[in-house]
């Protein structure tokens, strides 16, 4: 019986405290909820979801931003001309680099008239030497022919 | 045939031109700069310009040695003139053809009708011609043909002045690409003149080598028909 008292003296306070601070208010009881503990910070408010907007909506809102700004179209023309103009150097700038080198490199007619100075000249050199040739031939024939004469003569 | 005199000098210059050929060659594609506006043509201009320098010398040995001949008459001139218009005829010819194909390159026609072309084709036909009457005109073809490279001669000036301003033909004389070519393109041009100098010197020694031989055959031929081994 003893034990049974003390147990309900110890577990009624224990209730008491274990109490939500409405219900102690509620209950009329100033004494224990005011002084003997700190009221717990309220929970943060749920946030709002955004409204889920479509491509549509997005779109939208993005034309309505653009023709707020008067000069946005001109500049944004205005960019993709000079960068089209800017392309347009670069490729004629490319083409006449490749144009010029084609040039550069075009050994052909200078391989060609080298060519034909080396024709005309070993035409020469070749009717020179066989000139020469038949002329010694010729040279020694004679001068055996008449040797032999001068002898048959002797 | 009696060993020439001087045989030394054909191998001389013709080692000291194949030495000039690589030489210059190699300054042409590897030295001289690029041309601003023909680029890699221009650089036919080296061996046009040096043969048509000593294309005016061969026909100035000629004309010499046909006015030598016709005032002493001595063989000798006349072997000269001879072989100097046939070295001639080969430097005009390659004259001809590469300035044709520089034409080509740089004006997109392989000839054109102006002064200077059509003088420096008179004047290599006037060769041509003297070449012909010593082959074919018999006993006095000697006297003949140096009169004609007399006149041809004379047409040298002709040639080398007979430019106009408004002709495609780059000018010559002080205005003239020549006399204002500066650094390395003037000195490869001149080494290149001189290259085709001893070429020149090659051919016309070995030539009048030849000339002479063919002389020595005439002497021997009337001999053998005075001796009646030819009939």
């Amino acid at each position: 019986m003893k034990l049974l008292v003390v147990l309900v003296c110890m577990l009624v306070p224990a209730l008491a405290l274990a109490q939500p601070s409405g219900s102690a208010s509620g209950s009329g009881s100033s004494a224990g909820s005011g002084s003997s503990a700190p009221e717990p910070a309220p929970a943060p408010p749920p946030t709002p979801e955004p409204p889920k907007a479509d491509a549509v909506a997005l779109r939208k809102i993005c034309t309505d931003a653009m023709n707020a700004d008067p000069t946005f179209a001109t500049k944004i023309v205005q960019l993709a001309d000079e960068g089209a103009a800017k392309l347009r150097l670069q490729a004629d700038q490319e083409q006449h680099q490749k144009a010029a080198a084609a040039i550069a490199k075009n050994q052909k007619h200078v391989i060609l008239a080298y060519a034909a100075m080396w024709i005309v000249a070993a035409a020469f050199v070749m009717f020179l030497w066989r000139r020469q040739q038949a002329l010694k031939i010729e040279i020694a024939q004679l001068k055996s022919d008449l040797d032999a004469a001068t002898k048959e003569g002797k | 045939m009696s060993q020439p005199k001087n045989s030394y000098l054909v191998p001389t210059f013709a080692t000291l031109s194949a030495i000039g050929f690589g030489v210059t060659l190699w300054l042409i594609y590897e030295y001289a700069p690029l041309d601003r506006v023909l680029f890699f043509n221009q650089k036919i201009f080296y061996f046009h310009v040096a043969h048509a320098f000593l294309l005016f010398v061969a026909v100035g040995v000629c004309g010499f040695g046909s006015v030598a001949f016709l005032k002493t008459r001595k063989p000798k001139w006349d072997d000269l003139a001879l072989a100097s218009a046939e070295v001639a005829v080969a430097f005009g010819a390659v004259v001809l053809i590469t300035g044709s194909i520089w034409g080509k390159a740089a004006w997109d026609i392989w000839w054109s009708w102006e002064k200077r072309l059509t003088m420096s084709l008179l004047l290599w036909l006037t060769l041509v011609g003297y070449v012909l009457v010593r082959r074919f005109a018999g006993a006095s073809a000697d006297r003949l043909a140096a009169m004609l490279a007399v006149f041809g001669t004379v047409g040298v000036p002709f040639v080398y002045f007979m430019v106009d301003r408004s002709d495609r033909h780059p000018q010559s004389g002080a205005e003239g690409v020549v006399a204002k070519s500066q650094g390395e393109i003037k000195i490869v041009m001149w080494l290149c003149v001189a290259t085709f100098l001893c070429w020149f010197l090659t051919l016309l020694i070995a030539r009048i080598q030849s000339v002479r031989a063919e002389r020595e055959v005439r002497e021997l031929r009337e001999r053998a028909m005075d001796t009646g081994v030819l009939q």
